[in-house]
């Protein structure tokens, strides 16, 4: 039997309902009409099996603001995945690791998820251990620390969440 | 179309040959890990884009940018699972003045 912790709001499972449908559609390629209902069907089941987990809160403004970062984090992952590949090709092998503790300033969970991701994806650092904001980071050379100690991702990501509330 | 292809999977190959390099080279699971974690951000990346430029816009497009938005998701997961293991269990990264 399946316990329910808030009861089932109709328009979050018709939103999810769609939602799933419309990637049903998309994979399956196929307008046959078994095909089309079996995938209603099961797009329906899907999302009244999943209904009881999150409300559904519309933050378009903050997709909008993370959506935006996304091509300066891809410049910043192209940047140093060369400087990465530099140390890595060059005869001498110049790297220095070491260990760096942060302090961060945000004040959301979803924020230090994205700040640690973004350390993480960005080659030549990668967050090690994460404590409420605290975030120790792996860092393979003086100039990839540098932008961690500098807390450019930081000021970017603070800027994203500037009008959220806090709930950290 | 194909020349496209052949340029990106040509990058992508270089950033995972150069990835598997770096493996071999760094001298701990800390710093290896960043040579992988160079495979995932660009290597697979360019690998994947010049993929749905050979595959031409259909729905295979559409799967790739499903696996690319995933691996964007889950290799910071992963790299972060393995580095906090690795320091938990009480590993100390290699450090310049050891040798």
């Amino acid at each position: 039997m399946v316990t329910r912790s808030r009861p089932i709001s109709s328009e979050f499972l018709f939103l999810k309902t769609i939602t799933l449908f419309v990637f049903w559609v998309l994979f399956s390629a196929s307008f046959e009409w078994v095909h089309l209902g079996l995938g209603l069907i099961f797009s329906f089941a899907v999302a009244w099996l999943n209904s009881g987990h999150s409300p559904f809160v519309p933050r378009f403004r903050l997709w909008l603001r993370i959506f935006l970062y996304i091509p300066w984090l891809f410049y910043e992952i192209i940047r140093s995945s060369l400087h990465l590949s530099k140390l890595i090709l060059h005869p001498a092998l110049p790297i220095d690791p070491h260990l760096i503790s942060v302090e961060s300033k945000l004040h959301h969970h979803a924020a230090v998820v994205l700040l640690g991701n973004s350390i993480t994806l960005t080659p030549g650092t990668i967050t090690a251990e994460v404590d409420r904001n605290n975030l120790i980071v792996h860092a393979i050379d003086k100039v990839s620390g540098a932008d961690i100690v500098s807390k450019q991702i930081e000021l970017k990501i603070a800027d994203i969440f500037k009008d959220e509330k806090p709930d950290l | 179309m194909n020349i496209l292809a052949i340029i990106f999977m040509s990058a992508g190959l270089f950033f995972l040959v150069v990835a598997a390099i770096g493996v071999v080279r760094l001298p701990d699971v800390f710093s290896r890990s960043h040579a992988v974690s160079l495979t995932d951000s660009l290597g697979a990346f360019l690998m994947l884009i010049g993929v749905a430029f050979h595959e031409g816009l259909d729905t295979n497009t559409l799967k790739i940018l499903v696996v690319l938005v995933l691996l964007y998701i889950l290799n910071p997961v992963i790299a972060h699972a393995t580095i906090r293991a690795a320091l938990r269990s009480g590993l100390k990264p290699w450090k310049k003045e050891n040798l």
